[in-house]
């Protein structure tokens, strides 16, 4: 398989993972210097803001303490496309853009009742990836999420 | 008791009348559109802050009550607010949240605020300087000295935040709010202050419920991160204290930050002339709030959508004189907690959801309890008392029962 290949793959494994809440098989997908950020644009305020950032071992904190944590139990599932992927000439790092649509499948954040079953559009944004190419393996070293949502109602726990 | 039969469920709690509230005054619409006229119309509202247009001709707009509002820098430096509404045929005049005004616009000319609709323009001011084809249509009849904007009362304090009332005759913003702010004004107006973050969440609540879970920390036990870096004898020491205008402050302690795993302590960025990783919380009528965890600044504003619908913003504040790797780190310190992916937030949200959802139009009145009495400490629901009891003055209505007017309140405790 050749770099990009391999690439648009480990992002689309990445997307499996987070959608089936395998935090810790995500994180295998990434470098002990992993660096994790949820940023986005905003007009209102006109800055460029950050929601959430880490490195690895906060990430790693974030999920080992997610069990104690009262959350919002509704799956995610991560619609990504790949849209652009360049490796370096010496085949040692990469960079991918992917657009990602995230829906929010309801289950216990409202009245279950009633809205339980439902699929509602939660965020809209990019990955921007960085990968390190060891041994033909794409490792993630950077993942910015980029949204475009501002309002974000209810907000999650979870890693996007 | 067991579980109770339905007369039961539904009778007065054994407490005195001040001490729960009925739950219509959460759902019923009539009440709603009350308190837009009794209580947002008349009271303070913080709508932005000063660094949001820190430049002359820079704008934001947002709305009180239904009223869309802009605020804008003169060049004078001077903000102001109007009704961003054209005085001509009722189109908003500004429709960005933000921007600045110096540049033209399709309609208009640059330095001025343009209807795109028929091109009348507006200084700074809320002047009119420009009616398109004047004399043509109105001769002499209709002036431009007579169809300025309505300029609302606008104050810039606090920290620097933008407040303003639609009432042009209000009390003094320093008589409405000082007191409850003189714990922090001395850190908040030390040096100039900036907003990093800013995101808006809509959630079927009523405002009330959410600037409940704001007043009262029993909540902490829904938050693992509050009860391991907070439950000491300090925490529970915290003196939960009442001010004029249904405002009340929360008294601080020192916070144990590195006592959640992955976090550290916050005292090296502690705003100016504040002891370490200490937490304020001012609440202000009828539903602000200035959270200040030592090394940043969170500020809530309400703009209530519906008795079950409820929009709120979020600013989260540091120094202007952050140097970057500071304003990063006060960031992190903000949305760990209060970001739309920190720890806290969302479960406050989901709490005050879950009201909702029990307490609709057209539910069951429900008794929501707030009659926990320790001494005014953390714990103690005397900050929701008092908010209510400001609440049925503004409303003239029982916060027991609002069908009985707040006059009657004084008789029923007689009883």
């Amino acid at each position: 398989m050749d770099a990009a290949s391999a690439v648009r793959e480990a992002i689309g494994r990445a997307t499996i993972y987070l959608d089936d809440q395998r935090w810790n098989d995500w994180l295998d997908l990434c470098a002990d210097d992993f660096h994790y950020a949820i940023k986005s644009y905003s007009p209102e305020i006109s800055y460029d803001m950050t929601y959430l950032q880490g490195g690895r071992k906060d990430m790693e904190s974030l999920i080992k303490l997610l069990p104690k944590h009262n959350t919002d139990h509704s799956p995610l599932s991560r619609h990504t496309n790949v849209c652009t992927v360049e490796v370096d000439a010496d085949g040692k790092n990469a960079t991918a853009v992917s657009s990602v649509a995230v829906y929010q499948h309801l289950l216990d954040g409202t009245n279950s009742h009633v809205d339980s079953g439902e699929s509602r559009l939660f965020l809209v944004g990019k990955y921007i990836d960085k990968f390190r190419i060891e041994e033909g393996r794409p490792v993630f070293v950077d993942r910015e999420v980029r949204l475009q949502n501002r309002r974000l109602d209810k907000g999650s726990h979870w890693p996007i | 008791m067991p579980a109770r039969n339905h007369n039961q469920w539904t009778a007065n709690p054994p407490l005195q009348s001040s001490e729960w509230i009925d739950s219509r005054i959460y759902t019923e619409e009539a009440i709603f559109e009350e308190e837009m006229e009794k209580i947002f119309k008349k009271t303070w509202i913080p709508v932005c802050h000063e660094s949001e247009l820190p430049k002359p001709y820079d704008f934001r707009t947002t709305s009180i009550a239904r009223e869309p509002v802009v605020i804008c820098r003169g060049p004078d430096n001077v903000i102001r607010a109007f009704l961003n509404v054209c005085p001509h045929r009722g189109m908003i005049i500004e429709r960005r949240p933000a921007g600045s005004f110096f540049e033209p616009q399709p309609s208009g000319n640059p330095k001025r605020m343009t209807c795109m609709f028929h091109a009348w323009q507006f200084d700074m001011k809320g002047n009119c300087v420009y009616v398109s084809r004047e004399k043509e249509g109105y001769q002499d009849r209709l002036r431009k000295e007579d169809v300025g904007l309505r300029r609302l009362r606008c104050e810039v304090k606090f920290g620097g935040f933008v407040w303003v009332n639609l009432d042009d005759n209000p009390v003094s913003l320093e008589d409405w709010a000082g007191k409850p702010f003189e714990c922090l004004r001395r850190t908040l107006e030390a040096e100039p202050l900036e907003v990093f973050h800013y995101h808006k969440a809509i959630v079927e609540t009523n405002y009330k419920l959410w600037h409940d879970t704001n007043c009262e920390f029993y909540h902490d036990f829904m938050h693992y991160h509050n009860r391991v870096t907070g439950f000491n004898d300090a925490y529970f020491a915290r003196k939960n204290e009442s001010f004029e205008n249904g405002h009340i402050v929360v008294g601080t302690f020192e916070v144990n930050y590195d006592q959640y795993e992955g976090f550290e302590s916050r005292a090296e960025l502690s705003f100016p002339h504040l002891p370490p990783n200490q937490w304020y919380m001012i609440d202000l009528f009828p539903g602000m709030n200035f959270n200040l965890r030592g090394s940043a600044l969170r500020c809530d504003t309400v703009t209530p959508l519906g008795p079950n619908k409820l929009m709120i913003e979020f600013r989260g504040l540091g120094l202007k004189s952050d140097s970057k790797e500071d304003r990063q780190t006060r960031i992190n310190h903000h949305n760990s907690i209060w970001g739309p992916f920190g720890r806290n937030l969302h479960e406050d949200l989901i709490g005050v959801q879950g009201q909702g959802t029990t307490m609709r139009p057209g539910s069951e009145p429900r008794r929501v309890l707030h009659g926990r009495q320790e001494n005014q400490t953390i714990h103690d629901e005397n900050g929701m008392r008092h908010y209510y009891d400001e609440w049925g003055r503004w409303m003239n209505r029982m916060p027991n029962d609002p069908d009985k007017v707040f006059a009657e309140r004084k008789l029923m405790a007689a009883e």
